[in-house]
């Protein structure tokens, strides 16, 4: 795991890294705090990541800018702020948590383990998608989108308006954020479960799911017992 | 508007019904020239006398002579039965009153004025027999002396109609005047007292005096039917008008140009108190002409302070105005006196309409003010419990005790005395200075635990007596905590220097500290700043002064406060 800690706060800084080294023992491979937004985001642009946890005020500079950039980004996010009032933004935005403070070292474990993907979450907040575009961020409605496709590292999102975006975020991380509305019907595809108009059995036992408008998308043979059980 | 619109009509209607009351609508006799001739012969006083010989006017009738005078009149109408008519005089002189020869009244003694003491009266009703009030021809002739203004010799008012409606008019007008007076008489007491309850409010004094001189006005005009008057006094009645008109005069328009300011205002009121006093010493003994010019210029210069207003759109400046308009067009409507009486009493208003405006706003500045303060006291308050500083400092504090509990004591004794300081001056608008500091000092404690960088403060020039708004300094020290980084030894110190000049006092606050922020700063400084800005308008109103600024150590902060 490559972690980085944006936080200014010195004491608590250390505290989240004394607990992270607890729990993540020998799988920690670097584990980086930054205490300025500026060099937050020059560190993210630079170095490759796992999981970033991020401070939303720092310096009484808003984090705001860096959360857009954060979880644009491959890694998950996962916000530790004294304002309550701002956890509906950070999900909405696609953080994978978000811990209060104070905190304790059992909170941080819960936090960690939805990192760890072991624990899915059921983010029914989460509103939109961040995604880079021509250097800039643009934030994409979840409702917009149909499915997702998965490109190696990256993925595609396919949208309402038939245009498509490319994300950071790998299928797997993205399923995690997204598994309110959406299902893993494929390895390399997540669909919107209320976009799915019928299923179609296809010859040599071939299963196809029809979307609204018209699209078909494959659904894998192992994929096929869960989804009839869950959604038939 | 509707209920200020028909206060003002009721008043309109009002003057001129009284004013109505002492005009018959049809005379019953008519006039003739009077003709004068010195000397005194008891046959002057007969009713066919040839009168070739006299003339029609007298200049200088020296040391009390007795001189005559006759006046033919027609009776137009013989009165009813039993109600006689009544003939009412305003002369200079003493006199002796002739009707057809027949003597109907005295007043005083002429002839013997220099040997007795003034009697007699300037208005004075004589009853006429009946028998010798039929249609017709008559003569009136007085048998006059005039000691004290020998060169006032004639034009002389007369009236005559039913002797009890005579007598009983004027008392009806008087009634109403009095009452009328004394409307303005409360309103110059009770001004007068608003006044005295804050002595910086010029407005209402102006205004108190203002309606005391109208007040004195009216009376001084309508006393000569409750009081006899000597008509050697005459002229000292006709003194205290003119003056009182002087001093309303000067009054009105000062008034409007403080409520409408305008600039030069010092030279602009000069000039006029110019044009006032040459209007008072030319020509003075001509009283009515004085009082007129008077009224013109306070009417001019007023319109002109007052469509300068209106131009600058101040409040009420529109309707004031218009009064002024309405005042010139009752000078044409009706006599002098009645314009006089109702055109002040329109201003006043006016002057009571604007005053009544400002207390208004003063009100709702003053619960402003209230508002103000309970909100600054609640942002003091907050500064303690916001997420941002209690939400952080509760994590260290669990770290601090979780690693070092002796630590964690510590901060929270430091957390303890600053709780413990708010509390102490959360309800004040100006604490000690030291106050201040032990408060600043004690977050800096806290903000050790919490940032583990060596903060440093430092004074100079402190006077231990001086007084600041709450939460200013800890204001500036928290922007200066949240917005620095530490120097490379892990410090940052702050400095508050004090200075003191024949001008103001001045604070100056700074920050020593690594790079900050060259970003520009967002809206959480806004906040600071404006809870800075509004605790030193709350003390010192507009008498202060607040900079804040990025040197090359680190930032720097000034408060001046003038004195």
């Amino acid at each position: 795991m490559n972690i980085l800690i944006v936080e200014d706060e010195l004491r608590i800084a250390k505290r989240i890294e004394r607990m992270t080294r607890d729990i993540f023992g020998n799988a920690l491979q670097s584990l980086k705090h930054i205490n300025s937004l500026h060099e937050a985001l020059q560190f993210i642009d630079n170095n490759t990541l796992d999981l970033v946890l991020l401070d939303l005020n720092l310096n009484g500079e808003n984090g705001f800018h860096l959360l857009t950039k954060a979880v644009s980004e491959s890694f998950h996010t996962i916000v530790i702020s004294a304002y309550k009032d701002q956890a509906i933004t950070a999900f909405e935005h696609g953080v994978l948590d978000f811990v209060p403070k104070p905190f304790n070292q059992t909170r941080l474990v819960q936090a960690f383990n939805r990192a760890n993907a072991k624990e899915k979450v059921e983010n029914s907040k989460i509103k939109f998608l961040a995604v880079k575009k021509k250097g800039r961020m643009q934030l994409v409605p979840i409702e917009d989108v149909i499915y997702i496709k998965g490109a190696g590292a990256y993925t595609e999102l396919f949208l309402t308006n038939g245009r498509k975006e490319l994300h950071d975020k790998s299928l797997e991380k993205l399923e995690q954020l997204l598994s309110y509305s959406f299902e893993r019907i494929h390895k390399s595809y997540l669909a919107k479960m209320s976009e799915v108009n019928q299923i179609i059995v296809e010859s040599g036992s071939k299963y196809m799911a029809e979307l609204k408008n018209g699209t078909r998308i494959p659904i894998g043979r192992t994929k096929y017992k869960d989804l009839k059980v869950k959604w038939l | 508007m509707k209920l200020r619109s028909s206060s003002y009509f009721l008043l309109v209607c009002f003057i001129l019904f009284a004013s109505s009351c002492s005009q018959s609508a049809n005379p019953v006799f008519k006039r003739y020239r009077t003709v004068f001739k010195i000397g005194d012969q008891q046959e002057w006083a007969s009713k066919n006398l040839n009168g070739q010989q006299w003339k029609t006017h007298l200049t200088l009738v020296p040391d009390g002579q007795v001189f005559w005078s006759r006046t033919p009149i027609d009776i137009l109408k013989a009165p009813e039965a039993l109600q006689p008519y009544g003939l009412r005089l305003e002369a200079y002189g003493e006199y002796e009153v002739f009707w057809d020869g027949v003597l109907i009244g005295k007043n005083g003694n002429p002839g013997q004025e220099a040997d007795l003491p003034p009697e007699g009266e300037l208005w004075i009703t004589f009853s006429i027999p009946t028998h010798l009030t039929n249609e017709g021809e008559h003569v009136m002739a007085l048998r006059l002396s005039n000691y004290y203004y020998p060169d006032h010799i004639g034009n002389y008012g007369l009236r005559i109609d039913d002797y009890h409606d005579l007598l009983t008019d004027r008392l009806i007008q008087n009634s109403y005047m009095h009452v009328f007076a004394g409307a303005f008489l409360i309103a110059s007491i009770y001004f007068l007292f608003l006044f005295l309850g804050n002595k910086k409010e010029y407005l209402t004094l102006i205004f108190s005096i203002s309606c005391l001189f109208f007040f004195c006005l009216t009376m001084t005009h309508f006393v000569r039917t409750t009081i006899p008057i000597h008509y050697s006094f005459h002229v000292v009645r006709l003194e205290v008008i003119t003056s009182l008109m002087f001093g309303i005069s000067f009054l009105i328009p000062l008034y409007f140009s403080m409520q409408f300011p305008f600039p030069k205002r010092k030279i602009f009121l000069g000039i006029y108190t110019a044009v006032l006093l040459f209007i008072f010493s030319i020509e003075h003994h001509l009283f009515d002409y004085t009082i007129l010019n008077m009224a013109v210029s306070l009417l001019v210069f007023s319109i002109g302070i007052v469509a300068y207003g209106v131009y600058k759109r101040a409040k009420g400046a529109l309707l004031v105005l218009l009064t002024l308009l309405l005042c010139i067009f009752i000078r044409y409507t009706v006599s002098l006196n009645v314009s006089l009486f109702t055109g002040f009493s329109l201003i006043l208003l006016n002057m009571l309409y604007l005053l009544s405006l400002r207390i208004k706003e003063q009100r709702l500045a003053y619960e402003n003010s209230l508002v103000q303060s309970t909100r600054l006291r609640l942002e003091l308050l907050k500064k303690n419990i916001q997420p941002h500083f209690l939400m952080n400092t509760l994590t260290s504090l669990i770290d601090w005790i979780e690693e070092s509990p002796k630590k964690g004591v510590l901060f929270i004794e430091a957390l303890a005395k600053e709780f413990d300081l708010l509390n102490q001056i959360e309800n004040k608008t100006l604490i000690p200075i030291t106050q201040e500091i032990a408060l600043c000092r004690t977050h800096l404690e806290i903000m050790e635990y919490r940032k583990e960088v060596n903060y440093f403060w430092e004074e100079e020039g402190i006077d231990i007596n001086e007084k600041i708004p709450p939460g200013i300094l800890h204001t500036l020290l928290e922007n200066g905590i949240t917005h620095s980084l530490p120097l490379k030894d892990n410090s940052i110190t702050f400095k508050l220097i004090f200075e003191v000049n024949n001008q103001f006092k001045s604070y100056t606050f700074l920050t020593f500290a690594g790079a900050v922020r060259s970003e520009p700063r967002n809206k959480a400084d806004g906040t600071g700043f404006k809870y800075i800005k509004a605790r030193l308008t709350e003390s010192y109103q507009t008498k202060w002064d607040f900079t804040s600024e990025p040197t090359s150590h680190g930032w720097k902060n000034t408060i001046k406060l003038y004195s």
